[in-house]
């Protein structure tokens, strides 16, 4: 009785044990894949701060011996970022506000009434997903300027009060998930004291789906940010280009500065005055990969932050959302 | 439900009017928009991609030329057959490799463990960069290949590399490279996968553990079959994701040509031609997964 009783006893050992090497290897997984992810962060902050010489010098790869904030404040100065800055915000926030009101009032519709034509209809969400903008861009080029809505950010944004543009369907599904999944006894109620099917939303049904409303704002916050390819046809000036746009700039100067004989025609007076510069002017002046690295991160720090401060309730949102039901 | 309910005639007419008016109010702007800036312009591109569309005095004009221009796209343009046959390749290894990896990295998360909501963090990151001119930029600088030149004196001794020759080397950092960039592109499906795993009814892993099954045979028998809905949904995902993302070399040819070639009808025959291609690879990925989906809502209906 008593061997066997110690035999069970080990039995269960060595499967705890088996099971906590299991978890550290795991573990160890994890951080080496975590390693992977965050490498686009750190080869950023690093290139960013390196100077000019640091980042000729090839025995130097993770610790610049010279670190400067020159690359930043010369990509302030090239990005103008206040003023894009700005550009950007008021973009992204009216995208984001559009994407919430719009997509779930629309999402109610489908979630909640039967009515004729529902499911042809949706299959247009659908379909609105998979076409790629880049096929009815050209027609709706041609209509934006009949309508003489070119040059300014009408093209980008009009679109998105009707629930369309910039991958409008997935958040109409994300909200038609939600709620589908959410009861509909608090609905009941209201529409017994007297609520109509507007009011209802409002009411009840909107401010029920927290946790949807979280997701929409890190998606649309983070893909409207983004965002430069309707911003590249639509917005000709240059003063009104958001910032991932004016990126595309700093990145043209980089190209100059690294390839000053081999340059396309806009870029050809920068090239040759590129051509004429000394030493020395050249070091205080070059737009260098440092330079690019910090405008990159210029550009993508506020949705950064924006994301530190939603990401604990966007993580609980997507566990408790019943989005994928 | 309103026909299940004995009503009179007049009442359960006034009920369904009611339920298809209130319906309407909701998706009325969504068929105004619909109309105005979707499908018009999507029947506008199919007329151009059939014919010659050009700009004249005021206006423009399309003289229809059948299917010349696709026949053109199909066998004279070089560079577009060519980058066709590149995405259709890429899609296909890269959207198995997503589903596996994001499901495997989600399963680990999804335990009980140290600094899960860390992690959890860390792989939604790329996310963040991921859609834009960021990533592009990040991409030109061959960032995906030199987060491997880390890995690669680990992996790769510099006596391997000799053994093995510069050739097999590159074969190989080239296949290091395009799993950081898959890696990359799990945030999305890590997180879809997350929310699908949390609907998983414990209940069921206990019934499993009472049977005696071990880890390995849970997963295959209760989280795969569970999982399976939201496997077709992240499939989906990342096979539109990749066709239309703006990083995506098609998808730059497209607007060149329309906007800078001003070939507007050869644009648009390409793009209904990958548009048709999209279309018809997300109806085969449904198609198969049907047989393989474990579906409740037979019985729930």
């Amino acid at each position: 009785m008593k061997g066997r009783r110690a035999w069970h006893w080990l039995q269960y050992r060595v499967l705890q044990n088996g099971k906590r090497i299991f978890s550290v290897l795991m573990l160890l997984f994890l951080m080496t894949v975590s390693f992977v992810f965050l490498y686009p962060f750190l080869y950023m902050l690093v290139t960013s701060i390196k100077s000019y010489a640091d980042l000729n010098d090839v025995s130097i790869n993770w610790i610049p011996r010279t670190p400067t904030l020159r690359n930043y404040a010369q990509a302030w100065e090239i990005l103008e970022y206040p003023r894009h800055f700005m550009i950007s915000l008021g973009l992204t926030a009216a995208c984001i506000a559009a994407k919430i009101f719009v997509s779930s009032f629309i999402a109610y519709g489908f979630a909640r009434y039967r009515f004729v034509g529902r499911g042809p209809l949706f299959a247009m969400v659908i379909l609105t997903m998979i076409v790629p903008t880049q096929t009815i861009l050209l027609p709706q080029y041609i209509q934006f300027s009949h309508m003489g809505w070119v040059k300014t950010a009408l093209p980008i944004l009009i679109p998105q009060l009707f629930g369309l543009g910039l991958r409008g369907g997935i958040f109409i599904f994300l909200f038609r998930q939600f709620f589908l999944g959410i009861p509909k006894s608090l609905e009941e109620a209201a529409r017994l004291d007297g609520c109509g099917p507007v009011g209802t939303y409002l009411r009840i049904s909107l401010p029920a789906a927290q946790s949807a409303i979280i997701i929409t704002i890190v998606l649309a916050m983070v893909w409207c940010w983004n965002d430069y390819y309707e911003a590249q046809i639509y917005l000709k000036d240059m003063s009104s280009w958001p910032l991932p746009k004016m990126l595309q700039q700093v990145y043209y100067y980089y190209e100059a500065y690294r390839n000053p004989s081999g340059i396309s025609a806009s870029n050809y007076n920068l090239a040759s005055q590129i051509r004429t510069m000394d030493a020395a002017t050249l070091e205080k002046k070059i737009v260098s990969e440092g330079t690019l690295m910090a405008a990159t991160f210029l550009v993508i720090l506020p949705v950064l932050i924006a994301y530190a401060f939603l990401q604990r309730r966007f993580i609980q949102g997507i566990e408790r959302s019943g989005l994928v039901d | 439900m309103n026909e299940t309910r004995p009503l009179t005639h007049r009442r359960s007419r006034k009920a369904w009017l009611r339920e298809n008016l209130s319906g309407y109010i909701f998706v009325a702007p969504y068929v105004i928009g619909l109309i105005v800036f979707f499908t018009f312009p999507l029947v506008f591109s199919l007329r151009i991609s059939f014919g010659d569309y050009q700009l004249a005095r005021g206006g423009y004009t399309i003289t229809p030329t059948g299917l010349s221009n696709y026949y053109k796209v199909l066998f004279e343009e070089v560079d577009f057959t060519q980058a066709f046959v590149n995405a259709i390749v890429d899609t296909l290894i890269d959207t198995p490799l997503i589903v596996v990896f994001s499901l495997i990295l989600s399963v680990m998360l999804n335990r009980r463990m140290p600094a899960k909501g860390l992690f959890r963090t860390i792989f939604f990151l790329p996310f963040l960069l991921g859609s834009g001119y960021v990533m592009k930029q990040l991409l030109g600088m061959n960032v995906n290949e030199s987060a491997m030149s880390m890995a690669r004196g680990i992996i790769f001794p510099i006596q391997v590399q000799e053994y093995i020759g510069p050739a097999a080397t590159k074969v190989a950092m080239g296949f290091l490279s395009r799993i950081t960039l898959i890696l990359w592109r799990c945030g999305v499906p890590i997180v879809l996968f997350l929310s699908g795993l949390q609907s998983i009814p414990v209940s069921l892993y206990e019934a499993g553990m009472v049977d005696g099954a071990t880890e390995w045979e849970k997963f295959w028998k209760i989280t795969v079959p569970m999982i399976s809905p939201v496997m077709l949904l992240v499939m989906v995902y990342t096979v539109i994701d990749s066709f239309t993302d703006a990083s995506n070399p098609m998808v730059d040819m497209f607007y060149t040509r329309a906007f800078e070639k001003l070939e507007y009808s050869l644009s648009a025959a390409m793009s209904w031609m990958y548009f048709g291609f999209i279309l018809l690879l997300v109806l085969l990925i449904f198609l198969v997964m049907r047989r393989f989906i474990y579906s409740e809502h037979d019985t729930r209906a």
